[in-house]
């Protein structure tokens, strides 16, 4: 019994080390609700307040490309503003008071990995959930992915898991815009309609179908077109209209979702 | 509580150094050097198995906190932590593995190299692996796990003559 108990405790770092291995394992492959991602990663409080600390500094070097950029926002929300107050109707008016933006700075980002992440300093304290859009004055950046309390990690378009549904403006032709890593200024458009009549240069937009985008936020240009030999749909290039390696303030989209809209969609369930 | 400290201070260096500068560096779009397992390379022989284990996978639980990856780190730092002892015994005589601390001074040049890169191969070869499941194209990763190695290789062989040379013994 004595020499038993000799024999556990002078091994016990093997049973350590099987515990642990088996602890990470459990991590690795057990997160599949990505809501408990934010536990783990930059969403949480200790790992999110350290890249603020030293995203502070690098704010100072693109002051005046940012105020550039709000100035030029500026005035095209001003301009908005006038066709709203001379042409809108009342009732898309109160559709719009619906929708929110949470403005937030990104702290953390990587461009060149094949599942790109980026951190962004607003969290549910904030107002800001899962499922939320995020761009910027120039386009759209991606989606937020999990929210801890005061940061959240958004996942953009450059990575593998974000599908995005877009569509070429002023058309009602519609796809999903995915990125398979490699080239971080260019993604993919499937599932446009093959008759589509779509040319190089086109802007392509969001839909609005989900709560995710407002409709028409740009997404890019169209860079090229090519006919799948399945003869159903196209595949497009897009261009993307954001530089994903240059990024300060964005927004976050939050819109409130008609309860009635959410019922339905219970019922079909 | 002396060498515990040394140890923490190391601790601290290898992760400020992987996620505010390393985890950055992403050669053609994939190869990224996973410097922070020089706090394993240099565990001495006088260090308990259990303590080196809780070590390194602490250290790979920070790791995964900062790149969104949960566990990866966290479970191939742990199996270095582990063949750690017996990787350093293939590149020594058994009589002076009794006292060893890690370095091209007490083990050699040519076997301390050879003890970082077959360090750097086993960590690398795992990490790739857990990460790259379900298992797609094996060139890709193979050519994954040797780009980055030669990368954590130079890091390391680097921080070699940084701290040999300056008599600090990290």
């Amino acid at each position: 019994m004595r020499s038993l108990l000799d024999y556990l405790v002078k091994y016990s770092y093997v049973f350590l080390f099987i515990l642990l291995e088996i602890l990470s394992l459990v991590l690795l492959f057990g997160f599949n609700d990505r809501q408990k991602l934010a536990f783990v990663t930059s969403a949480n409080s200790v790992s999110g307040s350290i890249y603020e600390l030293f995203s502070n500094v690098d704010v100072y070097f693109n002051l005046r490309r940012e105020n550039t950029l709000l100035v030029e926002e500026n005035a095209r929300l001003r301009s908005m503003l006038y066709e709203l107050t001379d042409s809108q109707t009342v009732d898309s008016a109160r559709n719009m008071s619906r929708d929110g933006v949470i403005a937030a700075r990104v702290i953390d980002n990587s461009v060149r990995k094949d599942d790109n992440y980026m951190t962004v300093n607003k969290g549910s304290n904030d107002g800001v959930g899962k499922g939320m859009g995020v761009y910027n004055s120039t386009g759209v950046i991606g989606v937020i992915m999990a929210s801890g309390k005061s940061y959240s990690v958004v996942m953009p378009i450059l990575n593998g898991n974000t599908s995005i549904s877009s569509k070429i403006k002023g058309t009602d032709n519609f796809g999903f815009l995915e990125w398979s890593g490699g080239d971080p200024y260019t993604a993919q458009l499937k599932d446009v309609p093959y008759h589509s009549n779509v040319e190089v240069g086109d802007t392509v937009v969001t839909t609005g179908f989900s709560s995710v985008f407002p409709e028409n936020i740009t997404i890019g240009t169209v860079a090229d077109v090519q006919r799948l030999s399945n003869g159903y749909t196209l595949k497009i290039l897009v261009s993307l209209a954001v530089d994903m390696s240059d990024l300060g303030w964005v927004y976050i989209h939050s819109k409130t979702v008609d309860p009635e809209i959410i019922d339905l969609q219970k019922q079909l369930k | 509580m002396d060498t515990f400290m040394r140890r923490f201070g190391t601790f601290v260096f290898v992760a400020l150094m992987q996620i505010l500068f390393l985890n950055r560096i992403s050669l053609f779009g994939y190869v990224t050097p996973l410097f922070y397992i020089w706090l394993i390379v240099r565990f001495d022989s006088y260090m308990k198995r259990t303590s080196m284990l809780l070590w390194a996978f602490s250290l790979g639980l920070v790791m995964d906190m900062f790149s969104g990856t949960p566990g990866l780190n966290a479970a191939s730092a742990t199996l270095l932590a582990m063949v750690q002892p017996g990787i350093v015994k293939m590149f020594v005589q058994t009589e002076r593995y009794e006292q060893l601390f890690p370095s091209s001074a007490t083990m050699g040049g040519r076997p301390f190299a050879g003890y970082l890169l077959l360090m750097t191969v086993l960590h690398h070869t795992t990490y790739f692996l857990l990460r790259s499941i379900p298992l797609g194209d094996w060139s890709v990763l193979v050519l994954k796990v040797i780009f980055s190695t030669l990368l954590t290789f130079i890091f390391m062989i680097v921080a070699e003559r940084l701290t040999s040379s300056s008599g600090t013994k990290r």
